[in-house]
């Protein structure tokens, strides 16, 4: 079973979604939980086999698929994977946990399950193209989800969801297949393996136009700027749910994918393109944190506030050092449970109120303390308080970043102002002041059934923020295995500079080695 | 008096594939249409039997009786369906026939 | 030793759940009681540690556990009690404890009792992380910690729409220095290797000047936002907002002074970079003048004594900059005491006179309130800096510093200030305490606090009084960790006339204020006097327009640009760029749709056309192919 356990991991939710179609409507909802929950329980049972002192790639499995294009079924799990993909079963769980009463509710919890697959698949895959269907196959559900319970505009939305992600997506196939056919002309056999792909050693001109393909498909799913303007419909129409997952896990695939893909394989282009993304970066903080604060909706806040926290992880991905890298990925981990966490509890006030604007609220610290509470503390994470989760990653990438640019990361560092702008802003409309609007004075307070799922988060959001090491240890040494190996395989000057050397006096020996 | 060589068949067929295709492109009547098919295949006729005599090869000529043979069933099933049209619509002529418009 | 560290530094943390437990529950004693029991706890430990380095232990270091460790990053939960931390960690909690008892009475009807204590000990807390930690990034949790007490204590009653707005300028201010701050601490680390104190600053002596000047900037730019120096001083008065026991302990006893802390911490650098510590120096000088300015002419009890804190940071920071850490600590520690007495004290004038702030629309109030009106009184005194008060001491030391470094428009400019301090602190018990008993217009009955609190806040009254003949001892503990320089001057007869002298000015500036304001002909201003409409007047009641600037010139233009950016970068030019190219390839399909029209002979006109045009494609490129050669000479012919 220990060996299988990814493909159990991927497979069983898609499993038990197919036999949801014989369960009766009335136990749908304990069945999906128990699904969410055991699958949860197996992907702790994971992280807890997972041995946190290898870099490399562990619980691997391998399958030929289409031998003679080398195209195999090969999963594995590395630090840098492990965490997003119990992110994705954890908030799946607590999704299914906290769905409130919704039509067809047979369906909905069906497709979360068939959802839960591709995200844990995309994550695991090592193959290019098992990848890549997994990386397809995320979008159906998702559209559905939108397509189906979500807001007047919601086919627009859905559509705009679909077709922008999905043209990226192709760009990025074209690549895929661009790079597995210089393999072959490289080695003489086809492969599609990605760690085989590690190996290769592409010319400079090649990197460039490979990573601006591998780069369409990547910055539309983050989505940076200026291909971020199918998020705020995605969010804005989505149920809560949707949005949840949406922010939580599927827009880390893009900031994943760098890493996986665009670092190790093309480190010379990665260095060569470093400014301009840090640039873009730096728009989507500053710019996208101005669009939030100028937002009426609550939930549009949330949204271009996630876009923002995305930019400072493209940042560190791109510090191309292991102090900023190890932050992207835990801000990965650490946007994906506050942003969830905002996402659901913008959900607790629509649920309520049916509405979403800010000015319809307004002291409603007064009526729902706990709810105000609990939201606090959420903005305290986003706007990066110490001991939040947040904090850690944002000040890792960008302390990892300032080693490459000064001046950039001190732009980049108004995150921490702009954020607060909006933030507390957005706060203070609906929570502060007095009760304005007759229809809050007798709202209920948050409920058991959300509670179940915000309380965990909260205790998530504290106890990592204090206590980052479990999970920052195995990132880590993923990272720094793939630090080095970008090092090894750089080409150029430049790259050879910007990427640090963690092998300790490696260059005086080879220096040596001329000598003699 | 010059000796009629290949090129003057390959002519003679490229005017009669030219006639067909007019034809095929000018006819609303679907009659007609078949007609102007007829003239196409058998321009094609022509060609396969020159070149099959030129070369002194009889694969070129087992062809033309394929066509032929194939054309005949054609037309066979063609006009039978172009009766029943006739019966249904009491007309044959193609601006009529547009339920296929994407 | 280790043991005292923890429960000083734990105790209000657990004070702080323990009162928020009780946040959803109705207003209970207990929750008052425990808290300041726990923070008491907290302040004998730091007295048994601060005994035991005044009796010259070790300093005691303890690393708790790691918090983030990443590539060569190595950042622990580390704390050190030294002599500069034991200083810091004994103001914190005695002005604390004295707060949090002062604060059972003072918040004794509010409906959100519970909840501030539970903010309040949470903010000693971070306080506590501040000053006890040893390496930088702890030092910046405690930094944004305090930041985040304080938007919740300033905002603390969050119905009034002037409170919840000035939390938000407090907390976003502070942010736009802790950039400054954070700036500092990667340059720290990159430059150093390590975030520890010890080891960054022994590696600093190593380091390029350059690169030294650009860390000793960026430090202090976060010092300047939690110290509230210019020019990001406008929430510290706008902070006024919160509850008065909140005003004493952040606002003026602790969590300001977090800038002058962090300048006497980083004393190994900013000796490096004596420009820098100049430039400290002068701003310092220039915001204790600055802000004594605007003291001088406000009608808002609390908001005059908020500037006068703003400018005795200004004094601080240049006994900071000019490298006498020593004396900035000194002024610091008595500062917090009487600065806190003085709000504690203002505070019970406010409840007397049902939250009026207005110090025309008081007067005569030493009948009704005897103990206030000395307490305040002496406060005064120790502010203005008279023999021997604690003031003299810590106040005219920075004075000497700056003669005897021989900065002498620095001196001046603290010498003039020490007569403005002195004459807008008597002004304000003046027209508090003395002259026509005005509040009688308004038809309020002012009443004495409760006894406790008062008895809470003697040891600050006698902290104010004695604290200056701890000098000498603690100028022995100190300087084994900061820079023993003792600021004497050579000669003994211009230290007479300077002392004397300064004295005397004082002493006049506060006869003056009396003169003017204790006597029964002070009006209610009513905007029609004379001095009202005077230029200059109108300038310092308007903060030199500065948050008029602030507002018209940062806030509305950021706003209105987000909203630019939203309706119409975004909206119009980012998204409708997607649309329309979505947009052609539809319109694409609309037109050639047409094509497909269902029409046989129409469609095989189309199959003609497109035969026709891959035949003549195929012919041409077969062409090209055969022929290249030749068209490349032709071409080359051509000379293309």
């Amino acid at each position: 079973m220990i060996d299988h356990i990814l493909s159990i991991l991927i497979f069983f939710p898609a499993l038990a979604a197919m036999l949801g179609f014989i369960i009766h409507k009335d136990s749908i909802r304990a069945y999906g939980v128990a699904i969410a929950t055991i699958e949860f329980a197996l992907s702790l049972w994971l992280w807890f086999l997972f041995d946190s002192n290898v870099s490399g790639m562990q619980f691997m499995e391998q399958l030929p698929l289409v031998p003679s294009f080398g195209i195999n079924y090969i999963l594995g799990v590395d630090g840098i994977s492990l965490f997003i993909v119990i992110l994705a079963s954890f908030f799946t769980m607590i999704g299914l946990a906290s769905l409130t009463d919704t039509k067809n509710i047979k369906n909905m919890i069906i497709t979360l399950l068939f959802l839960q697959m591709t995200m844990v698949g995309v994550f695991v895959a090592l193959d290019a193209i098992v990848f890549y269907v997994f990386w397809e196959l995320s979008l159906v559900p998702m559209l559905y989800i939108i397509g189906a319970w979500g807001g007047p505009l919601r086919i627009y939305a859905s559509v705009k969801f679909f077709l922008y992600t999905f043209t990226g997506s192709l760009v990025m196939l074209v690549g895929m297949l661009f790079m597995a056919y210089y393999y072959y002309q490289a080695t003489g056999t086809w492969s599609f393996a990605i760690l085989e792909w590690y190996r290769l050693i592409l010319p400079e001109a090649f990197q460039l136009w490979l990573f601006v393909a591998f780069f369409i498909g990547f910055a539309i799913k983050v989505p940076m700027f200026p291909f971020h303007t199918w998020l705020p419909y995605a969010h804005g129409q989505a149920p809560t749910i949707g949005s949840v997952i949406l922010a939580a896990i599927l827009l880390k695939m893009g900031t994943y994918a760098f890493i996986r893909f665009s670092l190790p394989m093309f480190p010379d282009a990665s260095v060569f393109f470093m400014f301009p993304i840090a640039i873009l970066a730096i728009i989507m903080i500053i710019y996208t944190a101005m669009v939030a604060y100028a937002q009426e909706d609550i939930k549009q806040v949330v949204a271009y506030s996630s876009v923002s926290h995305m930019g400072v992880i493209i940042l560190g991905t791109f510090a191309l050092n292991v102090e900023g890298i190890t932050g992207s990925i835990f801000l990965m981990i650490a946007h994906g449970v506050v942003s969830g966490a905002l996402f659901l509890l913008v959900g607790v006030i629509y649920d309520r109120r049916h509405t979403k604007m800010m000015s319809e609220f307004g002291g409603l610290a007064h009526v729902m303390p706990r709810y105000a509470t609990i939201f606090g503390l959420m903005l305290m994470a986003s706007v990066g308080m110490p001991l939040t989760i947040n904090f850690v990653g944002e000040f890792l990438s960008l302390l990892g970043f300032y080693k490459q640019s000064h001046i950039l990361t001190i732009l980049a560092g108004t995150a921490i102002i702009v954020g607060a702008i909006y933030m507390l802003t957005a706060y203070k409309k609906m929570f502060f002041g007095n009760v304005t609007n007759e229809e809050n004075r007798n709202l209920p307070d948050v409920s058991k059934r959300e509670l179940l799922a915000l309380i965990p988060l909260a205790i998530i959001t504290v106890w990592l923020g204090i206590y980052p090491k479990p999970i920052l240890v195995p990132i880590n040494n993923s990272v720094a295995s793939i630090v080095q190996l970008m090092h090894d395989k750089s080409t150029t000057e430049e790259a050879k500079k910007r990427i640090p050397n963690l092998v300790k006096g490696e260059d005086v020996k080879t220096l040596e080695k001329e000598a003699h | 008096m010059m000796e009629i060589g290949l090129n003057h068949y390959l002519v003679l067929s490229t005017i009669l594939f030219a006639i067909g295709l007019i034809g095929v492109m000018r006819r609303k009547n679907l009659l007609l249409l078949f007609f102007a098919t007829e003239i196409l295949l058998n321009s094609v006729n022509i060609a396969f039997a020159a070149i099959s005599h030129y070369y002194g090869d009889l694969t070129g000529q087992l062809f033309v009786f394929f066509v032929i043979a194939i054309a005949a069933s054609e037309v066979a099933v063609g006009l039978g369906l172009l009766i029943v049209w006739h019966k249904r619509h009491g007309n044959i002529d193609l601006d009529h026939m547009s339920t296929m418009r994407g | 030793m280790e043991i005292y560290l923890y429960i000083a530094l734990f105790s209000p943390l657990v004070g702080s759940l323990f009162a928020g437990l009780f946040g959803a529950s109705p207003r209970t004693k207990i929750a008052g009681i425990v808290p300041s029991l726990l923070l008491f706890t907290s302040f004998l430990s730091s007295t048994v540690l601060l005994v035991y380095i005044l009796g010259g232990g070790e300093k005691v270091h303890v690393e708790m556990m790691t918090w983030m460790a990443a590539g060569d990053l190595y950042i622990p939960f580390g704390f050190v009690v030294d002599q500069v931390s034991v200083t810091m960690m004994m103001v914190v909690t005695l002005v604390s404890t004295i707060v949090h008892i002062y604060s059972i009475g003072y918040m004794d009807h509010d409906k959100g009792f519970n909840r501030f204590f539970s903010y309040l000990s949470a903010f000693v807390f971070s306080m506590m992380i501040l000053v006890m930690s040893d390496n930088f990034a702890g030092l910046f949790i405690g930094w944004e910690g305090v930041g985040l007490c304080s938007w919740l204590l300033i905002g603390f009653w969050y119905h009034k729409e002037s409170a919840t707005w000035a939390a938000n300028e407090a907390f976003i201010m502070n942010r736009i220095a802790d950039l400054g701050m954070l700036i500092g601490i990667f340059l720290v680390y990159w430059s150093t290797g390590t975030l520890q104190y010890e080891q960054a600053f022994a590696a600093m002596s190593g380091l390029d000047k350059e690169v030294l000047t650009w860390i000793g900037i960026f430090l202090f730019i976060g010092a300047m936002g939690k110290s509230a120096q210019f020019p990001l001083h406008t929430w510290l008065a706008d902070a006024m907002e919160g509850p008065t026991p909140v005003s004493a302990l952040i606002h003026a006893a602790t969590m300001v002074t977090a800038g002058v802390y962090l300048v006497v911490r980083a004393n190994p650098l900013y000796d490096l970079i004596p420009h820098v510590g100049l430039f400290i120096a002068s701003l310092g000088a220039f915001v204790a003048l600055f802000a004594a300015s605007m003291a001088l002419v406000n009608r808002d009890m609390k908001r005059i004594i908020a500037y006068s804190t703003l400018s005795q940071l200004g004094y601080m920071f240049v006994a900071a900059g000019l490298g006498a850490y020593w004396v900035a600590l000194f002024h610091l520690m008595a500062h917090a005491f009487f600065k806190a007495l003085l709000f504690l004290g203002a505070g019970n004038v406010m409840h007397a006179m049902h939250n009026e702030l207005d110090p025309f629309k008081m007067g005569g109030l030493r009948k009704v309130m005897k103990g206030t009106f000395i307490m305040m009184t002496l406060a005064s005194v120790a502010l203005a800096g008279i023999y021997p008060f604690a003031g003299f001491f810590s106040k005219d030391l920075i004075l000497e510093v700056a003669f005897v470094e021989q900065h002498y428009i620095i001196y001046s400019v603290l010498l003039f200030t020490a007569g403005l301090t002195a004459f807008y602190s008597f002004r304000l018990v003046a027209l508090i305490f003395h002259g026509e008993e005005r509040y009688k217009i308004f038809g309020i009955h002012p009443h004495e606090a409760y006894k406790f609190m008062l008895v809470a806040m003697s040891p600050l009254l006698l902290l104010a009084i004695i604290a200056g003949s701890f000098k000498m001892t603690y100028f022995e503990m100190v300087t084994a960790m900061l820079p023993a320089t003792e600021y004497h001057l050579h000669s003994v007869v211009t230290y007479w006339i300077m002392t004397i002298g300064t004295q005397l000015f004082v002493i006049l500036a506060i006869a003056f204020a009396y003169k003017k304001y204790a006597n029964n002909k002070v009006k209610v201003p009513d905007g029609t006097s004379k001095i009202e409409n005077n230029l200059c007047y109108k300038v310092l009641s308007n903060q030199y327009y500065i948050p008029y600037i602030y507002e018209e010139y940062l806030v509305k233009p950021y706003r209105e640009l987000s909203s630019v950016f939203w309706k119409e970068v975004d909206m119009k030019v980012v998204d409708a760029t997607v649309d329309g190219i979505a947009g052609i390839i539809y319109s694409s399909g609309e037109k050639t749709r047409v094509m497909q029209s269902g029409n046989l002979s129409t469609m095989l006109k189309w199959m003609v056309t497109g035969v026709i045009i891959l035949l003549s494609l195929a012919v041409v490129f077969g062409l090209t192919a055969r022929y290249s050669g030749e068209i490349k000479a032709i071409l080359s012919g051509l000379g293309v």
